[in-house]
C-alpha cells in the first residue's frame, strides 16, 4: 500500500499541469456526503470543516467557493444564527459572485424568498 | 482513502488524448460564466439518495476549473424552503428564475440515468450514467454531455503495468467500501468537466495554466 501511495503522489507531482490544484479542500465534499448519509455525524462534520478553515485562514490561503457558506447553513440549521451569519460574510467578502445571495441569507436570517413569495 | 481514489481518478483522466471531436463551446465562449449554481439533480435510478451524493461530488471539478460554485448544500436549502424537495421538481423550473433567485450566471443541471450495483457471481458491476446540461441565466444552454462510467473487478488488464496497478488499487479501494459510488460518480464528472473532448473552458479563477 504504502508502495502505491508513493508511486501516485509522484504521478501527481508530475503528471499534468492542468492537474495543479487551485484550493486546499479539506475533504469538503466528504464533509457533505457523510452529513448526508449519517445525519448523527453532522455535528462531527463540521468540526472537522471548521478546523480546515482555521488552517487555511491562519496560512493565509484562499478558502475554496461555497466552503464558508455551506457551514453556515450547517449552524443555521444547528440553531446558532450567530455563527451562521458570520460565515455567510466571509462568504460574500471572499467571492463577491456570492453577495446577492450571501446579503439576502443575512438580512432574512434565514433563507431568500423568491419574488413571487414576496408580498 | 477516498482521498486516494479521488487522486487515482483524477490521473487516470488527466492526461488522456483528445481523440474525439470536441464540443462546441462557442455559446459557452459568448456568455462566458463567472459563476454557476448547481442544482439537485433529477432522479432517474431507483437509488433515492443518489441526487443528495452526486451533489457533493460537483463542486471540486467546477471550483478547480476556475468557477465560483455557489454553496451546494446552502443552495438546496434555499430550495427546499422554496418548495422544491427533490430535483425532479426543481429542472422543471426555468433556468432565468433559479440563475435570477441566486444570482447565478450558469446553471446545472444534471439527470441521473444510472446509479446502480449488479451482482453476478464473480464481480459487481457498478454503473453510474449522468446527462449534464449547462444554462445560461438568458435562458441558452451553454454546454451538454453525457457520461457514463462502469467499474468492475473483472476489467484489470489495462494492456500497461502502470495502469494494471492503478486498476488494482481501485479494486482494492472499491470492494473495501462495497458499492460505493463516489469515486465513479467524481471519475465521471472530472472527465466530463475537465478532461476530454467535452471538457468546458477556464473560469476567471483559472488564468494560468
Amino acid at each position: 500500500m504504502r508502495l502505491v501511495y508513493a508511486t501516485l503522489c509522484a504521478l501527481a507531482l508530475t503528471g499534468c499541469a492542468t492537474n495543479k490544484g487551485l484550493y486546499e479542500w479539506g475533504g469538503y465534499d466528504a464533509v457533505l456526503y457523510n452529513s448526508y448519509k449519517d445525519p448523527t455525524t453532522v455535528v462531527g462534520n463540521m468540526q472537522k470543516l471548521e478546523l480546515h478553515i482555521q488552517k487555511l485562514e491562519q496560512g493565509k490561503q484562499k478558502v475554496p467557493p461555497g466552503m464558508y457558506a455551506d457551514l453556515g447553513t450547517m449552524y443555521l440549521q444547528a440553531g446558532d444564527k450567530a455563527k451562521a451569519t458570520a460565515y455567510f460574510a466571509k462568504e460574500r467578502d471572499a467571492w463577491p459572485e456570492s453577495a446577492g445571495l450571501m446579503n439576502a441569507l443575512i438580512n432574512n436570517g434565514t433563507m431568500p424568498k423568491a419574488k413571487e413569495a414576496k408580498s | 482513502m477516498k482521498a486516494l481514489v479521488f487522486a487515482l481518478a483524477v490521473l487516470l483522466t488527466g492526461c488522456a488524448t483528445h481523440q474525439q471531436a470536441k464540443t462546441d463551446l462557442s455559446a459557452f465562449n459568448a456568455a462566458k460564466p463567472r459563476s454557476i449554481l448547481v442544482v439537485p439533480a433529477a432522479n432517474k435510478s431507483l437509488d433515492v439518495d443518489a441526487p443528495n451524493y452526486l451533489l457533493t461530488t460537483l463542486t471540486v471539478p467546477l471550483a478547480e476549473k476556475g468557477y465560483y460554485v455557489f454553496p451546494v448544500h446552502t443552495a438546496k436549502t434555499v430550495l427546499e424552503q422554496e418548495g422544491f424537495f427533490d430535483g425532479d421538481q426543481v429542472q422543471k423550473q426555468p433556468p432565468e428564475m433559479l440563475a435570477q433567485l441566486f444570482g447565478a450566471d450558469a446553471v446545472l443541471f444534471v439527470t441521473i440515468n444510472r446509479w446502480d450495483a449488479q451482482y453476478a457471481v464473480l464481480a459487481t458491476t457498478v454503473t453510474v450514467d449522468f446527462d449534464y446540461r449547462l444554462v445560461y441565466k438568458d435562458g441558452t444552454e451553454i454546454w451538454k454531455a453525457n457520461k457514463k462510467m462502469q467499474y468492475s473487478p473483472q476489467q484489470q488488464n489495462t494492456g500497461s503495468a502502470l495502469g494494471n496497478l492503478i486498476a488494482s488499487a481501485i479494486t482494492a479501494a472499491m470492494e473495501r467500501a462495497k458499492p460505493n459510488y463516489l469515486p465513479l460518480a467524481q471519475s465521471a464528472n472530472v472527465q466530463v468537466l475537465a478532461a476530454g473532448p467535452t471538457a468546458i473552458p477556464d473560469g476567471p479563477y483559472r488564468t494560468t495554466n
